[in-house]
């Protein structure tokens, strides 16, 4: 099947853009002993190749079991019990068919980048170390020399110091540091889209802003994809060109970012911009 | 070299006379046989029960006394530090690989595969100590690897189900997440990611084990189900001088203190090594 849309911008300007992401009436429910929840309720998206999309709600409003269901990283107790995926016009899960290959995205098409930087990288593992392990499995047969040049270099574009980071354990580099490691770690097998689940939430307000450039950088240097996941309306609207919110497991509005800030439609979107601290 | 020694020097008291009768107990155990003490084996049923050297009655030829064979104490102390050490470390050894490669698999993959592990390891702790050894070494007949097996048997169980709950908590960590998005093998993720971070605990636990199975030996022997004769033990010696305790004190004392010193720079030198492998303690 070939899925792909035709966008129509404020401008008037058509332009066929390709999807890289399109999800269907995807639920996701998480089961306790007490009761079975609907985490996720008949979702339908779409990710358009190159954009930064944003997932902006309230804390449990379903967004990080949506884009978990990406690649299928739910808990055990949580699970997919309906719709469709399509990652590059291919067919990745099809619950009435049977069909789930979501676990094939995970590392060469889809990489993550986590809340907590330092949780993310194995403590007892040097970075080059991390980084060698994903170059090992997706860099061909680079000897080990090629591929400490990757790395370094690939550290380097994050704009830390790659002769030092390469050799360094976590727990030795600040959190913005780590958390630039840890999308140098995403980003070494070139995959096509990006995850970033809250990625700036456990920063100070400086090293946000690092890792946002850091994010900027790899959307105008690489034109890749990215699911950015948060709960700061502002840092979505300094980056995406797209938001969707989310509210107790549905989604209620989708529009393009400026768009969607200057005009919500919907009263939770209304309510959760005017809830954002201003300047007086 | 220097610095080493002034490392040493560093250490406190306690953690010196540790390191000292651990690195005694190593030497013995090696070299025990070369140093000139008498045949531990040596019967002499005219000098039986002989106290220590410094107690009236006892004699420098006996520095720690007799027993009721008349045979040397200290001699059978040196020479049993082989065999103490060799039953202890086999065990625990077999017994920490076995049990921590299942407690890993269990909280890693969960599931059936953790039901069926976790329920095993339930039996095994709820069947009797010592009617698993009885069966076991009776049916195997009585021998040094039958023993270690018995004891490695006994062991495993604790393993699986701290190192089974350790890496359920591991596995939830981001980075353990973030190996699997990266495409990376569940047995890489097990082998080269989780066990190390589980080694601390596996560390802790092998320690504390030594002690316990050198217990587990002394029972056994106590029962004679132990090493055969003649081959000496601390625990065989400790179980044989419990009916002389009123008269002999000396018979269970120095085993005993032998006993203790072991477990007590095991779990010293367990700690040193637990720090010297988490890198953040050692970093700060």
């Amino acid at each position: 099947m070939h899925y792909e849309r035709i966008l129509i911008y404020e401008s008037g300007c058509s332009e066929m853009i390709e999807e890289i992401v399109k999800i269907s009436d995807l639920c996701v429910e998480a089961r306790s002993q007490a009761e079975t929840i609907r985490a996720v309720n008949s979702v339908s998206l779409n990710v358009l190749k190159g954009e930064v999309l944003g997932l902006i709600g309230e804390s449990g409003s379903g967004k990080t079991t949506l884009i978990r269901s990406i690649l299928d990283l739910h808990e055990r107790n949580v699970s997919i019990v309906h719709g469709e995926v399509f990652f590059n016009n291919e067919l990745v899960l099809d619950t009435s068919k049977n069909v789930n290959k979501l676990a094939s995205l995970r590392g060469k098409h889809v990489g993550m980048v986590f809340q907590s930087p330092r949780a993310s990288l194995n403590p007892l593992m040097t970075i080059g170390a991390l980084l060698d392990e994903v170059l090992r499995k997706y860099g061909g047969d680079k000897s080990k020399a090629d591929r400490k040049k990757q790395a370094v270099e690939i550290l380097n574009e994050m704009g830390l110091d790659g002769a030092r980071v390469y050799r360094s354990y976590p727990h030795q580099l600040s959190g913005g540091m780590c958390q630039r490691a840890a999308i140098a770690l995403a980003i070494a097998t070139k995959p096509e889209l990006i995850i970033a689940d809250e990625c700036t939430s456990a920063l100070d307000v400086t090293t946000q802003a690092e890792v946002i450039t850091t994010l900027k950088k790899l959307k105008s240097d690489y034109s890749t994809t990215l699911i950015f996941v948060t709960h700061d309306i502002l840092l979505a609207s300094e980056l995406c060109d797209r938001l969707i919110v989310m509210q107790s497991g549905n989604v209620v509005e989708v529009g393009e970012t400026k768009e969607l800030l200057r005009n919500p439609q919907n009263p939770y979107t209304k309510a959760l911009i005017s809830s954002v601290p201003r300047w007086k | 070299m220097k610095s080493k020694f002034r490392s040493f020097l560093s250490l406190t008291l306690w953690n010196k006379v540790l390191l000292t009768s651990g690195l005694l107990l190593v030497l013995t155990a090696i070299f025990g046989q070369f140093l000139p003490v008498a045949d531990p084996n040596e019967q002499s049923l005219d000098y039986g029960l002989l106290p220590p050297f410094f107690l009236e009655g006892g004699t420098s030829k006996h520095l720690l006394g007799t027993d009721l064979l008349g045979r040397d104490l200290f001699a059978r102390l040196i020479y049993g530090t082989r065999m103490t050490v060799l039953i202890a470390v086999s065990a625990v050894f077999l017994g920490a690989i076995f049990g921590t490669l299942l407690g890993v698999i269990a909280g890693f993959k969960g599931g059936k595969i953790d039901a069926v592990i976790s329920r095993i390891t339930e039996a095994q702790l709820a069947l009797p100590f010592i009617l698993l050894a009885i069966s076991v070494i009776v049916s195997r007949g009585q021998s040094l690897s039958t023993l270690i097996i018995v004891l490695a048997i006994v062991g495993w169980a604790q393993y699986v189900r701290i190192i089974r709950a350790e890496t359920l908590s591991i596995r939830e960590r981001g980075f353990v997440t973030g190996l699997r998005v990266g495409g990376i093998s569940d047995i890489r993720i097990i082998f080269f990611h989780i066990l190390p971070n589980v080694f601390g605990t596996v560390l802790s636990l092998a320690t504390l084990e030594i002690g316990t199975m050198i217990l587990a030996e002394s029972a056994l022997s106590f029962l004679g189900l132990g090493v055969p004769a003649p081959s000496v033990s601390w625990g065989a010696d400790l179980a044989s001088g419990k009916d002389f305790i009123d008269m002999a004190w000396w018979l269970v004392t120095f085993p005993g203190i032998a006993i203790v010193l072991t477990v007590l720079f095991v779990n010293a030198a367990g700690d040193a090594l637990r720090t010297h492998f988490d890198l953040r303690k050692r970093m700060f």
